[in-house]
């Protein structure tokens, strides 16, 4: 029953005469309510207009009674008319598919509707409308959907290839698509203030605030086996020295064959002390106690390294150039001989994969070097970082050096423990008059530490239940530790003719208590403050008579 | 074990391997080739069989020729490149060096061992009355045609309806401009690759026209049936030259450069054109011409050389970043 009311307007060109048939049109089609016009055109011109009023039981009205609309009628409904064809491959995008045909049913809701209230005329040209309008925003949605589809298909390819970054607490992180090339920024400052609360009128250093340590590090894995690590440093008074290069605290190579052998080649500190190869942003104390100055600190060399028995037992092996008493170095070209030392540490964590919470977190071991050295030795420094005990400046290195140190860590729940002894024999000359001693200087610690809010205590850095928020009810990490720790110089340096110190202002012995506070308001900031008290056997300089107090507090920030 | 079985063992798994030698070949191709390559690679594979002993397999890679140039360039390790266009290799030769700049030289026909044109798929009873280019740039008509930033294909397209709009208003430049311009206004969706622009147009129904490599434009039909979609040849088209081309460093790397080389003349042979000629793509060797002279139309074919100075100089103007396609298509 679909009679179109007009086709194509003839004569359009001739407007004179359209505007005249137009007019009868108009007149017409506003005189009837349903029905059609017919025009008759002859020799391109209009020379009938013809009216048909329609009289009919209204159909439109019984399909569509105001109160509702038949279920039976959908079907029905327009349906894309040359329909093309849909060769959805359901795996491909199912849930697309089910979204485009809710999108659809919503449609044509919405086209039921408007049939619906317009369904009391001109329902067939309605009907045609519609079908063209829903064609074209079924269009529309298909070009939508496809869009969606292509985006998610490049995205999909990207995600092939692109690099991914990644920011959390334990830095910054590159890592490319394949995971073969991983870089971490990382880095940690700490700035200090140094108060010495009982001045005395000489020796003692002035307080001052400083920079302890101003780390960047650079770190991360090539082709998932080969770690390298580079970290420098900035602090207070650094300065370049040819032994002693301490703005390239870290820079190696660790070739990780297999978790029981690895190679590390650069330079890094060397396997020896328990509280030296702890990171300096995890220390327990502002400042490492006595054992750390009498062994090695960073050193270049080669080391084989490795975890066996399900990584309950690590050792490391290594050649290196040999450094002084707590000291560093670069080369070997100024100081010490062709000699090489030799280190080695054995350390055991032997119930690390038991379920026993009170063993789990004993760990001990045994460390040691051996190597020929010649050159200038190194003094020590009390707790509050002042010198002790210096040589004379006519004593030299001349011969084997060895030291061993046996060390333990214990850490259960909240409680941590510290344990760590050091020996460091070196032979010595004396230039102003050739006498060689053997000397062999101990040193101790043993610090322990307690989690006041119930944190798991480690030998790494600390995660706090509750990090530190401003009005919030968190209130970070809070830890205590006390401290005991010796160094006993060989009284045969103070001794006989011509000895290697001077006993007015070189101490033989000095012992440090020392208290600390922590507080980790999350995991990447801390404050410190440490309080030690060092007596000194020996000497006569009113820093060695007096002792000395040292209140030392520090801000860190670590990534 | 004695040393001497282990020699012996040595000796003969060296032999055994040298009787039949397993090669494994990449053959990085263009979007709409699936299935030429799949069939041509079987027939390949038992020729080179019978010939050498040698068992060949053949790895098939495709997409938007643009950016399988681009991946090649960036490493994907091809033997073989097959791709739409001469520039997307002239490409991979510049940019990788990995094959000579006159690399086109070395095989007969420019390197290109089939041909196509550009021709439209409309659906059946074609109810929009496409007939030829202009009517694409009608309103409220919508175009299916791949992105020719990364596809070869819509290259084509895009220079047949450039070529079609010169002839049309006498070589005025500023005119086709236009005429391409509103063209790519009727472009819905722009996919990256042929393929990609048929899975649009044939399976997801969008468009009344897709710009289809004439083999395309067969397969739809093939696959899809005779009852939903047909073809209309437009009074111009512009002639495709897919090249093909062996990628030295690689090949040289992987010693692969005889079966490589081979591959690649195989498509000159009686087999290699006949199933070429099969797959609708237009083949260049007589008896293949003559066999399937029926299914391809005649029309005026402008060329690539004559109508824009070679594929480095239309490249350059209109599909570099700031050509013609940049300015006028703005998504």
């Amino acid at each position: 029953m679909s009679e179109k009311a007009s086709q194509q307007p003839v004569g359009q060109s001739k407007k004179r005469q359209a505007n005249t048939w137009l007019r009868v049109v108009q007149e017409q089609v506003e005189a009837e309510s349903f029905g059609s016009v017919e025009i008759t055109v002859h020799d391109s011109k209009v020379i009938q207009v013809q009216r048909t009023e329609k009289l009919r039981l209204d159909r439109a009205r019984q399909l569509f009674p105001p109160s509702g609309l038949p279920a039976a009628f959908i079907p029905k409904l327009p349906r894309r008319p040359s329909g093309p064809p849909q060769f959805l491959d359901p795996k491909k995008r199912p849930l697309m598919k089910n979204r485009s045909k809710s999108i659809r049913a919503t449609l044509a809701a919405a086209g039921l509707l408007v049939l619906g209230s317009t369904a009391s005329f001109a329902a067939e040209e309605s009907v045609a409308e519609l079908r063209a309008l829903i064609q074209q925003l079924d269009q529309k949605i298909k070009v939508l959907e496809r869009k969606e589809e292509l985006d998610k298909e490049s995205s999909a390819e990207k995600a092939k290839t692109t690099a991914v970054v990644t920011a959390g607490a334990s830095g910054f992180q590159m890592r490319s698509a394949d995971t073969n090339f991983v870089l971490k920024i990382r880095g940690y400052v700490q700035a200090d203030a140094r108060f010495y609360p009982a001045d005395n009128s000489s020796g003692t250093k002035n307080d001052t605030f400083l920079l302890r340590r101003v780390r960047p590090i650079f770190e991360g894995t090539l082709y998932d086996k080969y770690d390298f690590r580079v970290m420098l440093d900035f602090p207070s008074g650094n300065m370049v020295t040819a032994n002693n290069n301490s703005f390239v605290q870290d820079a190696y190579l660790n070739a990780r064959f297999f978790p029981e052998f690895q190679v590390q080649i650069g330079k890094f500190k060397e396997p020896v002390g328990l509280e030296r190869l702890q990171s300096g942003a995890n220390l327990l104390f502002i400042e490492r106690s006595y054992p750390s100055q009498l062994l090695p600190n960073r050193d270049v060399g080669i080391q084989i390294q490795g975890d066996l028995f399900n990584y309950t037992l690590n050792y490391q092996i290594g050649a290196f150039n040999g450094v002084p008493d707590g000291g560093s170095g670069d080369t070997d070209a100024t100081n010490f001989d062709d000699e090489k030392d030799i280190a080695a540490r054995l350390f055991a964590i032997p119930f690390r994969n038991s379920d026993n919470d009170a063993l789990r977190g004993l760990g001990f071991g045994v460390s040691a070097t051996i190597g020929d050295h010649e050159g200038a030795p190194r003094g020590y420094s009390s707790a509050g970082q002042q010198s002790f005990f210096a040589y004379t400046g006519t004593v030299v290195a001349d011969g084997q050096h060895w030291r061993v140190s046996p060390q333990a860590y214990y850490y259960w729940g909240p409680f941590g423990l510290v344990a760590e002894y050091a020996v460091s024999s070196l032979n010595l000359r004396n230039t102003a008059n050739g006498r060689q001693q053997e000397l062999t200087h101990t040193g101790w610690q043993v610090a322990a530490s307690w989690f006041l809010t119930g944190e798991e205590n480690s030998f790494k850095a600390v995660q706090p239940l509750k990090p530190f928020t401003v009005g919030g009810d968190g209130w970070g990490a809070w830890e205590v530790a006390a401290r005991v720790s010796q160094l006993d110089i060989d009284d045969d340096a103070f001794t006989g003719a011509g000895p290697f110190a001077n006993s007015a202002t070189a101490a033989s012995a000095a012992t440090s208590c020392g208290l600390g506070v922590n507080w980790h308001l999350n995991r990447n900031v801390k404050f410190s403050l440490n309080y030690e008290l060092t007596n000194f056997d020996g000497g006569t300089s009113p820093l060695l008579e007096n002792g000395e107090q040292a209140l030392f507090a520090r801000a860190q920030v670590a990534f | 074990m004695k040393l001497s079985r282990v020699v012996l063992a040595l000796a003969l798994s060296l032999a055994s391997s040298a009787w039949a030698k397993d090669i494994k070949l990449l053959n990085v191709s263009y979007d709409p080739t699936r299935e030429l390559y799949t069939e041509f690679n079987a027939a390949f594979s038992k020729h080179w069989k019978a010939k050498t002993g040698d068992n060949v397999t053949v790895e098939q890679s495709h997409g938007g020729s643009g950016k399988q140039a681009r991946s090649v360039i960036d490493g994907l390790p091809a033997d073989v490149v097959t791709l739409a266009l001469a520039y997307d290799i002239d490409a991979i030769a510049d940019k990788s060096r990995r094959l000579p700049a006159d690399w086109q030289k070395r095989l007969p026909n420019n390197s290109a061992p089939y041909t196509s044109m550009i021709n439209f798929l409309v659906r059946k009873g074609n109810p929009k009355g496409i007939k030829d280019w202009n009517d694409l740039v009608k309103p409220n008509l919508s175009v299916i045609t791949p992105n020719p930033k990364t596809s070869g294909g819509a290259r084509w397209n895009y220079l047949a309806a450039w070529g079609y709009a010169l002839e049309k208003s006498g070589n005025d430049e500023a005119k086709a401009k236009e005429f391409v311009g509103k063209l790519f206004k009727n472009v819905p969706v722009l996919d990256s690759g042929a393929r990609g622009s048929t899975t649009t147009f044939v399976q997801r129904g969008i468009g009344d026209v897709l710009l289809a490599w004439e083999n395309e434009a067969f397969l739809a039909i093939k696959e899809f049936g005779a009852d939903k979609f047909e073809i209309v040849t437009p009074s111009l088209s512009i002639l495709a030259e897919p090249t093909v081309a062996i990628v030295d460093k690689i090949v040289a790397k992987k010693g692969t450069e005889a079966v490589a080389k081979a591959y690649l003349e195989y498509l000159y042979s009686d087999e290699g054109q006949d199933i070429a000629g099969k797959h609708f793509y237009r083949p260049r060797s007589e008896k293949a011409v003559a066999k399937y002279a029926a299914q391809f139309p005649k029309l005026k074919l402008i060329t690539i050389d004559s109508s824009f100075g070679g594929w480095r100089a239309a490249q350059k103007k209109h599909f570099d970043d700031g050509g013609i396609f940049d300015d006028i298509y703005k998504p």
